[in-house]
């Protein structure tokens, strides 16, 4: 479908073997990027009592994220508030501008849904093991199981662990991604049932309109507290 | 308008908030991202398995026998995971 096909913009560039040329992806994503800094500049330059739009849409998001951590991670998460926001903030962004008609979906695209979950992983494992040191392999390694299963649960522990990742991109990038398809399988049966048919799948197109805007939403929430989760692990090693 | 007048005013309207809409509206959000959590956790464990199955495989060369006990391994991860996070919900 063409709504997901990646096209050069602009000259081609390579690094050694790599094409690394700007895509339309790339430019979705600066888009995203650059709407997220004016409105949250915009938002933070007057700090007036009673806030405009743009103030209180960053206030109430600034809060929202900071009670999503505070509840899921604790305040030793606290430090890392920076990154987690901006992940939710960036996912969010790159959801809603695929919502308008004739964007890009950067999110659609399952490379760039795993390299952010990719990063996530390394990253709490590395704060999980500067944080414990080698203790925090007692993570693979659960209280009270009988030694003869033991090595068993070890695998088991650890597959699930190496699956985060997986599921964490997989659920993104399928649901955006199919989201997307069914609104397009609707909007084509709206052209060949014509003015006499045409009328339920609109309709129906319509109100997926609206589930998509909240299935945008609800992704990039979910992304961003599965980060806490699995921060709070990294943090808080009690199993 | 005095201050003290104000103050109260606000802090029954802020109790209001608190106790009616943003509960309730949280609540929604964070079910509906479980939901969405748990489908997806059973199958990347089984993924992830048969993945590490394979490449196993490949380096010992015992072509199909260690995918397959993997692809179980993965099963019995992915039933877990579940099992964990929907203790989790619970609490």
């Amino acid at each position: 479908m063409t709504q997901f096909e990646v096209y050069r913009i602009g000259p081609e560039i390579k690094v050694g073997t790599f094409d690394v040329s700007f895509t339309n992806a790339s430019l979705f994503m600066v888009v995203s990027s650059l709407a997220i800094l004016i409105i949250f500049n915009l938002g933070s330059k007057k700090n007036s009592l009673i806030p405009n739009k743009i103030q209180l849409l960053a206030e109430l998001s600034y809060t929202f994220i900071s009670k999503m951590i505070g509840d899921t991670a604790g305040s030793k998460a606290r430090p890392y508030f920076a990154f987690i926001f901006s992940l939710f903030m960036f996912v969010l962004f790159c959801n809603m501008f695929g919502m308008i008609p004739y964007t890009f979906t950067v999110t659609s695209h399952i490379i760039v849904t795993f390299m952010l979950a990719a990063f996530i992983f390394i990253g709490v494992t590395i704060i999980g093991f500067i944080k414990h040191g080698f203790g925090y392999l007692k993570l693979f390694v659960p209280s009270g199981v009988p030694a003869v299963l033991l090595p068993l649960i070890v695998v088991i522990e650890i597959i699930s662990y190496l699956s985060r990742p997986v599921s964490l991109s997989v659920r993104l990038f399928a649901n955006m991604m199919a989201g997307h398809t069914m609104m397009k399988v609707f909007g084509g049966f709206v052209i060949s049932l014509g003015i006499v048919g045409g009328w339920l799948p609109l309709s129906f197109s319509v109100a997926l309109t609206g589930l998509e805007i909240l299935v945008a939403f609800l992704q990039a929430y979910v992304f961003a507290i599965l980060t806490c989760i699995y921060l709070n692990d990294a943090l808080n090693l009690h199993h | 308008m005095p201050k003290d007048q104000f103050k109260t005013r606000l802090q029954i309207a802020k109790e209001k908030l608190s106790k009616k809409n943003l509960r309730d509206n949280s609540e929604n959000t964070t079910s509906i991202g479980a939901a969405f959590k748990l489908s997806t956790e059973l199958v990347s464990a089984v993924a992830v398995g048969a993945i590490i199955g394979f490449i196993l495989d490949k380096t010992f060369g015992t072509k199909p026998w260690l995918i397959i006990i993997f692809f179980f391994v993965g099963v019995i991860a992915g039933i877990i995971n579940v099992v964990k996070s929907a203790k989790k919900m619970q609490k």
